[in-house]
């Protein structure tokens, strides 16, 4: 039991960076309506980014953090319109063949990756990756690693501006409006193509930010993607699809269960505890958590 | 709708069929016969991923799911039960199809992403499942008594592709099922409204998507003799499953078929000269992926095919003058 403090407080901070991953994808699912199968490939490309500035460059990670957010947001904006595209369609089921694209981009970057960056594991060294807090009194104590504090910090940022863009600015009430209702946000003048290609933008580029954290605080490799991404959907399934109040509670769940498997039970077992809750929750209440998410 | 046995799709089907047949008799190649096996497989496999994704509008992305546990319960049934061949796949169909309704029930009530996360992530509990546990042998897998008859196995991966295909054919393009399941993937509000039941409905397709899909796994299993998690339940086999159904034409039972043997093709001699790029595969696969998705979502039976028949002049087809009733 004098672990169990440890695990907990490990386990919301590696919460904490699934909040800043799942917040910006269920808003993309909130306006395109399409899953994003990509989205563990983005955290990668990201933290190849962030590995590669910090090798060549000889730059901390946190402070590439601001280059990898601009130049992933350019990739996604260019690469909305795409998606848009597919959307937009008249033939066959567009929702699925932007399901399907998405998949295949996903695979692209994947195979990309694993061209130019082999199949190694790499971590991204910081200044900060020795430092650490440490509290002890009796039995109790506790270990809080300082990358960890700064994910938990840079999450807490993150969501405070998304809340704040989404709340009080224009662009944000014109995502709000699409969510929605798509026809009715275009006939009050929201400019339905720029906002999607703005927020898909704002997504990738956190995302990818994401991924240099995680880099920082896990490791990078290639193949990571996958496991990120059923993370994003296990989180966003939990919180109820589309209903982005429910993603911190869901994301700090996610991390809790993946710190307890890991100090009291096998980790190998985790991702077959994730599914079966998935599944508890899809049998159980498909809304999600707070059964404000759509059906 | 003409009667069965005078449709023409049938007959040239069943020549194919009987052509295919005869290819052991001419061919002693073992090689050549592998390959053809192998072929058959993928065309199988294509095949029944498009029943969900082309006549459901559910994309299943977990589709070796289904075949992991056709060829696990083969193997492991032959093996360690001592249950004869056949028993033993027919038991791996009964799996599949209870996983297929266990995770269609929840599922496929919902909206299509829904699903697509929930096969994505069972497949890959799945995997992680086989890797862990003891009895499927973990990480090194399971092998069976090697039985070494190259015709044999082309016999019965051909009986039961073709089986599949023509129950599947005949299910989804001479029964009422395949009009029910178009309905509600052009409007499920619509065909609620007639009286259809689409949850049920949609199961009933999963489930006859998973059966064929696992018994060509519990062939494949004893076919290599060695299975491990990371071949029968790798992502590798949706993934090209995937583009053969996008690249062939989703929606129709041939179109995933021309898909199979294109993309198979390329397999084989992508493997054969340029193995030592591998992962330039997984790229080429994505972006033939991407492509067909925005350059052309009918696949290349829509874009070329169709259009060429279409161009062709069939003056029997053609409908008598609307006007002339009228007039009359």
């Amino acid at each position: 039991m004098e672990l169990l403090p440890q695990a907990l407080v490990d386990g919301i901070m590696l919460g904490a960076i699934y909040i800043a991953i799942a917040i910006a994808f269920s808003l993309v699912f909130g306006v395109l309506h399409v899953i994003d199968f990509a989205v563990g490939e983005w955290i990668m490309l990201g933290a190849f980014a962030g590995f590669y500035l910090n090798l060549w460059a000889k730059m901390d990670p946190f402070l590439t953090l601001p280059i990898v957010f601009i130049v992933f947001c350019g990739l996604g904006y260019l690469l909305q319109p795409v998606i848009q595209r597919v959307l937009s369609g008249h033939k066959g089921n567009p929702l699925l063949m932007a399901l399907v694209f998405t998949f295949g981009l996903g695979m692209i970057f994947r195979g990309t990756a694993q061209t130019f960056f082999g199949f190694y594991s790499h971590s991204i060294p910081s200044h900060f990756s020795n430092g650490s807090y440490y509290f002890e009194k009796g039995s109790f104590f506790l270990t809080i690693s300082s990358v960890r504090l700064a994910g938990l910090i840079y999450a807490v940022v993150i969501t405070m501006i998304l809340n704040y863009l989404l709340r009080y600015t224009d662009f944000g009430l014109a995502v709000r409006a699409l969510a929605q209702n798509k026809e009715a946000a275009g006939l009050m003048g929201v400019n339905n193509k720029r906002t999607n290609k703005l927020l898909y933008a704002l997504y990738t580029g956190i995302t990818a930010m994401t991924g240099v954290l995680i880099g920082v605080i896990i490791s990078v490799n290639t193949k990571m993607g996958a496991e990120y991404s059923i993370f994003a959907f296990f989180v966003v399934v939990l919180a109820g699809m589309g209903y982005l109040a429910g993603v911190p509670a869901a994301a700090l769940l996610l991390g809790i269960i993946q710190s307890m498997f890991l100090v009291y039970l096998d980790p190998g077992w985790t991702l077959l505890a994730v599914f079966g809750i998935l599944y508890l929750i899809l049998v159980i209440s498909p809304t999600g958590l707070f059964g404000k998410g759509w059906v | 709708m003409t009667p069965l046995l005078k449709d023409r799709r049938l007959i040239v089907a069943i020549i194919v069929f009987l052509v295919f047949l005869c290819i052991p008799a001419v061919v002693h190649d073992t090689f050549a016969l592998r390959m053809c096996t192998e072929a058959f497989m993928w065309i199988g496999l294509a095949v029944t991923l498009d029943v969900m994704a082309g006549y459901t509008g559910y994309l299943n992305f977990g589709h070796q799911a289904f075949f992991g546990i056709g060829a696990y319960t083969t193997a492991l049934l032959m093996m360690k039960a001592h249950w004869p061949f056949p028993l033993a796949v027919a038991a791996g169909g009964v799996v599949a199809s209870v996983a297929a309704l266990v995770i269609g029930i929840p599922t496929l009530r919902l909206r299509g992403s829904y699903f697509a996360i929930a096969v994505w992530a069972l497949a890959r509990a799945i995997q992680q499942f086989a890797l862990i546990a003891t009895f499927t042998g973990g990480p090194d897998g399971t092998r069976l008594t090697a039985f070494l008859d190259p015709q044999f196995f082309f016999y019965v991966m051909l009986g039961i592709v073709g089986a599949s295909f023509f129950c599947l054919w005949f299910l989804l393009e001479r029964a009422p099922f395949g009009l029910k399941l178009k309905a509600i993937r052009e409007d499920q509000e619509s065909a609620k409204a007639l009286g259809l039941n689409p949850t049920r409905l949609k199961i009933q397709a999963f489930i006859i998507s998973a059966i064929p899909t696992a018994l060509i796994g519990g062939v494949f299993a004893y076919w290599v003799t060695f299975i491990d998690p990371g071949s029968t339940l790798s992502d590798l086999i949706s993934d090209q499953a995937i583009v053969m159904v996008v690249f062939g034409g989703m929606g129709t039972l041939i179109g995933p078929v021309i898909g199979a043997i294109l993309i198979f093709s390329f397999k084989t001699l992508f493997w054969a000269y340029l193995s030592q790029y591998e992962v330039l595969y997984i790229i080429i696969l994505g972006a033939v992926i991407a492509g067909s998705v925005v350059f052309m979502p009918d696949g290349v039976l829509g874009k070329f095919i169709r259009k060429a028949v279409r161009r062709s002049p069939k003056p029997e087809s053609l409908p008598p003058p609307a006007t002339a009733g009228k007039e009359a």
